[in-house]
């Protein structure tokens, strides 16, 4: 073991003492097409994965079955459990022709509204969306879910990601935008925003133009640049000057907000109304928008000398860094909509490889390259180089079809693995199976909401206010926080009203960003916090209530029956013997202890909604 | 219809193949749940608490007494032209009175009048040094032993070894009123166990209901909670093991449930400070750290092997201007607790069996950076040891005439982790997981135990 690990440790001690020039890096290098490894595999990802697993030895684990694929499709793809009714239909398709049954489904579940939920949320984690400003006022933006719809609503038409990527960055910029495109900008809108009284408004202006060039780089380009902002980063990409110059691309702009017409009518107005209150008036809706400064109030960018702003260095114009592919401003170009273009240029390599690698992570639960937000020299390096060269070409070559490259995906073999664990201790860097991880935060409450039959579809619109736990509304200083009624409370996790400094606090036990900065890879954490929240949160309290009394209602004393509806409804499988027969005790002791076959059944269901498997997508 | 069969928990636990025997997953193991049937060595100390001075510290402030800045200031001689983060200007002098306390005569300066009476309990580290100067991967290093991330941190590792002599609370506690930079990898278990993870509390806000939201179910009496739990981590170990039984995070989260469970019964109380008395809340002072060393105190005392207390959000004592000021606020804020938590110690008789340890992830440059900062400085910095074992009023290596870089008896980080292990009684050496074909240890492949400190 030891020897191994020294010739380790001389290699990284090499590395570090050999300064890794970022001409040479890995990932700034041209993408070749990379030759399809021969093996009996169909599929290109198949090959490249069991080509690895082959030189290591290694055999790919059997597909999962059926009742296990369909889960893990229906929560990679929408974030929603299925129903019983689509398990029982889909295991019938299944037994006539698998293979067509599987591609049925995903593209069903493609086309789903919900699709673009699913993956908007992962989308809003990098533009770190929220709906206040954050700092002490922490003032409320009412509008902001308009862009959170424009991205689902992009999402679901299956916008090519370059445009969608352009339309965020410089959308106001395109000949005769659209209200969608300018709606679009709404993404460099979501940073923090200071407007305490008596601040220096240059420096809250400035760090608003340094999180935009930050999240711009962690984003598109896998680079960690916040640090270039105070200093010369020695390994990575970009100098302190060169930092600058990328932050002249977005010092130029202003917010501006922008009128719009919905195409929806939403039955209540934005801020709702409190119980003894008269109705409001409706307020015209405005999307936050960026636009460019006029000529007459354009500034001079400089360096900040250590990342202070009051420190003017050598001036300097928009440009991008050396280490990456040229960019040349056309004349009477602006330069953010042709940095916006730059992403999608055909000697760009970085940029098709993140996006590729985000989207592998959203399906394997972890990227091809682990640190999905730095592709720099501190960045790990990918398990399956050729592999993500061959995803970046083929999200390209498809016209940035976010839905064709999903689908190659999850038609794979490599996808479809089961994702059982019979080793001890072998890593599944190499992916001899697929990995099993617990859902996100928002998709906790889903499942929840979905068993239960509490669960509101509504795709879209103002966010909602479930209650909130005493605990918060009770502490600091005054909470609005006007509680929805009706179907609202029932909505999904992500429509959840996101208030930077009264974050949901179930989001929050189950890893959910804090929105402060661009978030391309959610920490999962495994705490007794989620514990507690699982087991004594009311909402969840409420779920196995409301679906305990609906079976007890359904199948009276066949508690059998009762049990087993309760595993198609929670865990999407029939319950094995020795569950049913260890559940049935249970009841049997609960009843005794309740008297009451209601509260038993609510029991019953209470111990299956907190098992492990719920929250796991295996 | 099925009637339900009054078949006994005990068949009915049978048919699963399991028992409630296999639910704790303690044997073989040492008395407390940890990896080492006996220690390497007879333990000095049972626990730690480690006060983070998140941003870094400058040691010739409060314990490293250096004349020399005073008469070079605003010069750079020969040697302060060591590699920092940014660039630095000339030297610049600290302008505190140092004196001698104690029957050691220890010296310390005017900032900690109050930890200074503890002098004589103090065993002061002046020649640390680390490997990076920036915050991130010093903070890994300080608490994991590798810059990487995705290694064990130091308090998991304790309680990977040693277990956790509380039967309510994890054996690693995190308490910080906000977030350090990196936050959750400076405690994570990464391949080991994820019951050793750091349990992270925010306790910026003292209800205990706010520090650990959702304690108590209202409608179920303990009794049948107990019962109820029995039976889903009979089905999760159930279903765990028709996964193959290898899945750490699912065996992870059957424990989380364990330990949340037990939290239900006793963390309200362990984690309520009202229950202390009006001396003892002055007595510690107030403001999130006072409060943190309270709570750290309450930790230790209910078994709790690994206590980080972090001193604030973000990363306050990173004193890049303005140095003297924020320092003076600094040391006010920190001076009281510490003499508190250091004489509530003695008069519990915990301090014999209890290591206290304060320092920063790395120290302060001698020389100045925008005119009244100072820089970081990975290459010497000051820390300090008390009770469990070590040396009390004793200075410990030397750094340079500047207090820039650790000349004698130079510490390097994976030399206070074996010193810290060696204190619990364990090997740095000996205390290995193996992980993806290799051995892991806290101490990589270095490590020394400063056997010069050990009492």
């Amino acid at each position: 073991m030891k020897s191994v690990h020294l010739i380790a440790k001389a290699i990284l001690l090499l590395g570090l003492l050999t300064p890794v020039k970022a001409d040479d890096h890995w990932a700034y290098q041209p993408i070749q097409p990379p030759a399809i490894p021969e093996t009996n595999s169909k599929n290109p990802i198949d090959a490249f994965v069991f080509a690895k697993l082959g030189e290591a030895n290694l055999k790919p684990s059997p597909e999962a079955p059926p009742h296990i694929l369909l889960r893990r499709a229906h929560l990679d793809l929408t974030g929603l459990p299925p129903s019983p009714e689509e398990m029982t239909a889909f295991q019938e398709a299944w037994k006539i022709n698998s293979k067509n049954a599987w591609t049925d489904k995903v593209d069903t579940l493609l086309a789903s509204p919900h699709f673009g939920e699913q993956w908007a949320k992962h989308w809003l984690d990098i533009a770190r969306y929220a709906e206040s400003d954050g700092y002490l006022g922490d003032t409320l933006r009412h509008w902001a879910w308009i862009y959170r719809d424009w991205v689902i609503d992009s999402i679901n038409r299956d916008q090519p990601y370059d445009q969608f990527s352009i339309e965020q960055l410089a959308g106001d910029l395109l000949p005769k935008p659209s209200q969608s495109q300018k709606i679009a900008t709404g993404f460099h809108r979501n940073n923090l925003k200071n407007t305490e009284a008596g601040l220096d408004k240059e420096l809250a202006r400035t760090k608003q133009v340094v999180n935009r060039t930050a999240t711009t780089g962690t984003a598109w380009l896998g680079l960690t640049l916040a640090c270039a902002e105070c200093h010369d980063h020695k390994h990575d990409a970009i100098s302190h000057r060169e930092f600058f110059e990328f932050y002249a691309f977005f010092n130029n702009t202003k917010d501006s907000d922008i009128s719009v017409t919905l195409d929806k009518e939403w039955p209540i107005t934005t801020i709702e109304k409190k119980k003894d209150q008269k109705e409001l008036p409706k307020p015209t809706p405005k999307a936050q928008a960026l636009a460019a400064l006029p000529e007459i109030e354009l500034r001079k960018t400089h360096v900040h000398v250590r990342g202070d702003y009051t420190r003017h260095g050598e001036e300097v114009s928009p440009a991008t860094p050396a280490a990456l592919h040229p960019l040349t401003i056309e004349e009477k170009e602006p330069a953010r909509l042709a940095l916006a273009k730059w992403l999608f240029a055909e000697d760009n390599p970085i940029t098709p490889r993140v996006a590729a690698n985000q989207i592998w992570q959203q399906l394997f639960g972890t990227g091809i390259v682990s640190t999905s937000d730095d592709f720099g020299t501190h960045g790990a390096p990918p398990t399956h180089p050729e592999l993500l060269d061959w995803l970046a070409l083929e999200f390209r070559d498809s016209g940035w079809s976010r839905k064709k490259l999903i689908r190659s995906i999850v038609t794979s073999s490599t996808y479809k693995q089961s994702s059982t664990n019979t080793f001890k201790d072998r890593p599944n860097e190499l992916l001899w199976r697929q990995n099993s991880v617990r859902v996100k935060a928002e998709t906790v409450r889903d499942i929840h909401l979905v068993a239960s039959g509490l669960f509101t579809p509504t795709v879209g619109g103002p966010s909602v206010h479930p209650p909130l736990p005493k605990f918060v509304s009770e502490v600091g200083r005054s909470v609005k926080w006007p509680e929805s009624i009706g179907p609202n409370r029932y909505r999904r996790g992500m429509y959840i009203f996101l208030k930077r400094t009264v974050l949901y606090p179930m989001l929050t036990a189950f890893d959910a960003p804090d929105t402060s900065a661009s978030c391309s890879r959610r920490e999962v954490t495994n705490t007794p916090m989620q514990a507690l929240t699982l087991l004594n949160d009311p909402v969840f309290f409420e779920c196995a209530d409301t679906l305990g009394k609906e079976l007890h209602l359904k199948h009276g004393d066949k508690t059998d029956e009762a049990i087993a509806e309760t595993f198609r409804r929670c865990l999407n499988r029939e319950p094995n013997p020795g569950e049913m027969a260890t559940l049935s005790s249970a009841h049997y002791d609960l009843l005794d202890e309740a008297k009451n076959p209601e509260l038993a059944m609510i029991a019953t269901t209470r111990i299956i909604m907190n098992l492990n498997e719920f929250i796991t997508r295996d | 219809m099925i009637t339900p069969t009054p078949i006994t928990r005990r068949s009915a636990l049978a048919s699963l193949g399991g028992g409630l025997g296999s639910l704790g997953m303690i044997s073989a193991l040492g008395e407390n749940g940890g990896i080492l049937t006996k220690p390497h060595f007879a333990p000095r100390a049972k626990r730690v608490i480690h006060l983070f001075m998140n941003g870094g510290p400058f040691g010739p402030d409060f314990f490293d007494p250096k004349p020399a800045l005073t008469q070079y200031a605003g010069q750079r001689p020969e040697g302060v032209d060591l590699r920092t983060e940014r660039p630095t200007g000339g030297l610049m002098e600290v302008p505190y009175q140092f004196s001698n306390h104690g029957k050691s005569g220890l010296p310390i300066s005017e900032l900690l009048p109050m930890t200074a009476k503890h002098a004589d309990d103090l065993c002061v580290l002046r020649s640390c040094y680390t490997d990076n100067p920036n915050h991130g991967p010093a903070l890994l290093l300080m608490n994991n032993g590798t810059m990487t991330p995705r290694v064990p941190s130091m308090g998991a590792w304790t309680s990977y070894g040693l277990g956790n002599e509380s039967q309510d609370l994890p054996g690693y506690v995190v308490l910080c009123p906000g977030k350090p930079v990196r936050f959750s990898i400076l405690w994570n278990n990464a391949f080991l166990p994820a019951k050793h993870a750091g349990l992270y509390i925010n306790h910026s806000d003292l209800d205990p209901k706010s520090m650990i939201p959702w304690l108590r179910d209202p409608d179920e009496n303990p009794g049948s909670q107990r019962k109820r739990l029995d039976l889903l981590q009979l089905l999760n170990q159930n279903h765990s093991k028709i996964r193959g039984g290898n899945d750490l995070k699912l065996e992870g989260r059957i424990e989380a449930m364990e330990t949340a469970y037990r939290m239900q019964s006793s963390a309200h109380d362990a984690f309520d400070l009202k229950q202390e008395n009006a001396k003892t809340r002055e007595a510690y002072g107030e403001g999130h750290f006072a409060n943190g060393c309270l709570l750290a105190r309450r930790m230790a005392e209910r078994g709790v092997r690994f206590t980080q207390v972090y001193y604030g959000n973000g990363q306050p004592w990173d004193t890049h201007s303005g140095h003297d000021k924020k320092t003076r606020a600094l040391a006010k804020d920190i001076d009281r607790p510490i003499a508190a938590l250091l004489e509530d110690l003695k008069q519990r008789g915990m301090l014999e069996d209890t290591l206290v340890v304060w320092g920063g992830e790395f120290g302060r440059t001698p020389v100045s950076e925008n005119a009244d900062g100072r820089d970081h400085n990975p290459h010497g910095f000051c820390m300090w040891m008390a009770g469990g074992g070590v040396k009390g009023g004793y200075a410990h290596g030397a750094s340079d005439e500047f207090g820039f870089k650790a000349v004698d008896k130079p510490m390097h980080v994976h030399d206070i982790h074996a010193t810290i292990l060696h204190l619990l009684g364990v090997d740095h050496e000996r205390l290995t997981f193996e992980h993806a074909g290799r051995d892991y240890r806290l101490t990589d492949v270095h490590g020394n135990v400063a056997t010069d400190i050990l009492a």
